[in-house]
């Protein structure tokens, strides 16, 4: 008899086995257009700037680099990234679930948890795929209009690593939360859209159970002063420090996979074909 | 394996909320080939999802291979199941299918794709192996589903509805397999709505209806009071009128009528139709017999009467 594989090496054949399928899903097209969009306001912008010099916002004229700022905040962390947490977390047992193809992967010698762990990671190599080349070509485009590329690259890196923690902790819930309720993707979009902005809004410590709390003070750039809502936001901000970000979202996301995981291994799908 | 028993039950209960699925059974499934037997609803599913541990039972408890399945995915080890739902990741190839699934058994890469060959070749595959799943027709959908259950070499094999959509040609090749299998010295558990499948494979029988197991064993007065009720079939060949017409020619043709681009059979005598259609298919004459289902009311009515007596 072949040894019981370890709930890692179980992850592995399992993400294996789930990144093409979710990597040519009709999700990943459909949210390949919405990171696109990013792409295609930073090409306008860049033309714009290239024709008639650089983009005036209220009066004041915008550089580079405090361009793609605002573009790293209101279109990456406060949309794109929820986004991607909620449509692919919410969905990776509830896909297999639908298509009724989760039998094939519960009837193995592999501990249920690890059908999870391996679906996240496929998840998780999805979204960085989708979002890292949205991100470096908004920055190509958008950083030389009054900008220096070489200048700004290390806020880069720390703009790329801050979006892959966010996906990670997001991905991590929306698990858990696919894992446990009939109707995950709405209750994931009220999570994100509803309860991350409001309690943001909020002065105490509320605002400390959410993702956004902890990642917004990983961003290298400065809150935009877009809306009246983003005013308020800077009137009742507090950013905790960056370790304590950091160790905030790795405990959320080994605590979104644990209780995902254990809501796995107890629930039955099947009930639901 | 408890006093030799491949599958044992004790006051085995199912609900889901209101519902009941399968209703206070207690039975033991000897080693060898066994078929469960039921129509539509009967509660064939639950007792598939029960043994293969996809569900819990609401009470009572149940062992496969001596041990507890549910939560306890080592037993998998010695299992292959063979899932109803035509259901497949369908951007793989066949043979990527049954490597990746195979893998999943802690196989090495290499090992896993030599296991998944020899799978493909068992069930005739072959030379579609590297086309992707989506191309393939019904049938051979259902053998590349047999593949990935039988690759591992399993003591234990659980095939729900495993003939559903066969041609006759691959019906009895996949027949023939799953008897040389039970002859191996292994075990099988199939489940069919149709007694001909059934009994074409084996004579041990578990009948069930309303969520009860309602007789066990060789059951041969169950096929003849079966027997005596039209049986209806459904064929999609490449020349079906031509098909119909010597069906017509037939005294054990009932009435035949046309829908959904193939010909609704019923029939008198089933195994003498099965037979003959499987000599037409091997002939060739009338060209290529795609698929042959069968409704589930067939066995309604007889389960009816069996339940009133």
């Amino acid at each position: 008899m072949t040894n019981r594989p370890g709930v890692l090496a179980s992850a592995v054949r399992v993400f294996d086995l789930s990144l093409g399928q979710m990597l040519w899903s009709r999700r990943s097209v459909f949210l390949a257009i919405l990171v696109g969009a990013p792409m295609a306001m930073a090409f306008a912008v860049r033309m714009v700037a290239v024709t008639r010099g650089l983009p005036v916002i209220n009066g004041a004229g915008l550089n580079g680099p405090t361009l793609f700022g605002i573009l790293i905040w209101m279109l990456f962390v406060r949309f794109v990234v929820p986004v991607l947490g909620v449509f692919y977390g919410t969905s990776l047992i509830a896909d297999e679930v639908d298509d009724k193809t989760i039998t094939y992967l519960f009837t193995r010698p592999v501990p249920r948890s690890a059908v999870l762990l391996g679906k996240y990671l496929s998840y998780l190599a999805c979204v960085v795929l989708l979002v890292i080349p949205s991100v470096v070509v908004v920055y190509f485009l958008i950083i030389p209009i009054g900008g220096n590329i070489g200048q700004s690259f290390p806020s880069l890196l720390e703009d790329l690593g801050m979006l892959i923690v966010g996906l990670a902790a997001y991905g991590a819930l929306f698990a858990f939360v696919g894992a446990s309720l009939k109707r995950p993707l709405i209750v994931g979009l009220v999570f994100a859209f509803g309860w991350e902005q409001t309690v943001l809004l909020i002065p105490g410590y509320l605002k400390r159970l959410s993702v956004a709390y902890y990642l917004q003070a990983l961003v290298p750039h400065a809150m935009p002063q877009d809306s009246s809502i983003s005013a308020l936001l800077q009137v009742f901000q507090e950013f905790p420090p960056v370790w304590v970000s950091l160790v905030s979202l790795t405990g959320i996301t080994v605590l979104g996979l644990w209780l995902a995981g254990k809501t796995v291994e107890k629930r039955e799908y099947v009930l639901e074909q | 394996m408890s006093n030799g028993s491949v599958v044992a039950a004790e006051h085995l209960s199912k609900w889901y909320g209101q519902v009941i699925g399968l209703n206070d059974v207690t039975l033991s499934v000897p080693a060898g080939i066994t078929g469960l037997l039921g129509p539509n609803g009967a509660g064939k599913s639950t007792f598939m999802k029960l043994i293969t541990g996809q569900l819990k039972p609401s009470k009572g408890s149940i062992t496969v291979l001596g041990e507890p399945i549910w939560e306890n995915p080592s037993v998998y080890f010695r299992i292959g199941f063979c899932p109803e739902q035509d259901k497949f990741y369908e951007r793989m190839t066949g043979r990527e299918w049954v490597t990746a699934l195979v893998g999943l058994n802690g196989v090495a890469e290499a090992a896993a794709a030599e296991m998944a060959a020899r799978a493909i070749e068992t069930v005739g595959l072959s030379d579609v192996a590297d086309k992707k799943i989506a191309a393939y027709s019904k049938g051979m959908r259902q053998r590349i589903k047999l593949a990935q259950a039988l690759a591992h070499d399993p003591e234990l094999l659980i095939l729900d509805e495993p003939l559903s959509g066969m041609d006759p040609l691959v019906r009895r090749k996949t027949i023939r397999l799953i008897k040389e299998w039970g002859r191996s010295g292994k075990s099988v558990i199939v489940s069919s709505h149709i007694l001909h499948e059934i009994e074409s494979m084996t004579s041990n029988i578990l009948l069930i209806n309303q969520g009860r197991i309602l007789a066990e064993g060789n059951v041969h007065q169950i096929r003849d009071l079966i027997d005596e009720h039209p049986h209806t079939v459904f064929i999609r060949a490449d020349h079906t009128r031509e098909l119909a017409r010597e069906f017509l020619a037939d005294a054990q043709v009932l009435s035949l009528k046309f829908e959904d681009g193939g010909v609704v059979v019923q029939t008198g005598r089933p195994d003498v139709f099965y037979a003959r259609l499987t000599e037409l298919a091997a002939s060739g004459e009338l060209g290529a017999i795609h698929e042959v289902t069968s409704p589930d009311d067939n066995l309604q009515a007889v389960f009816q009467y069996l339940v009133k007596s």
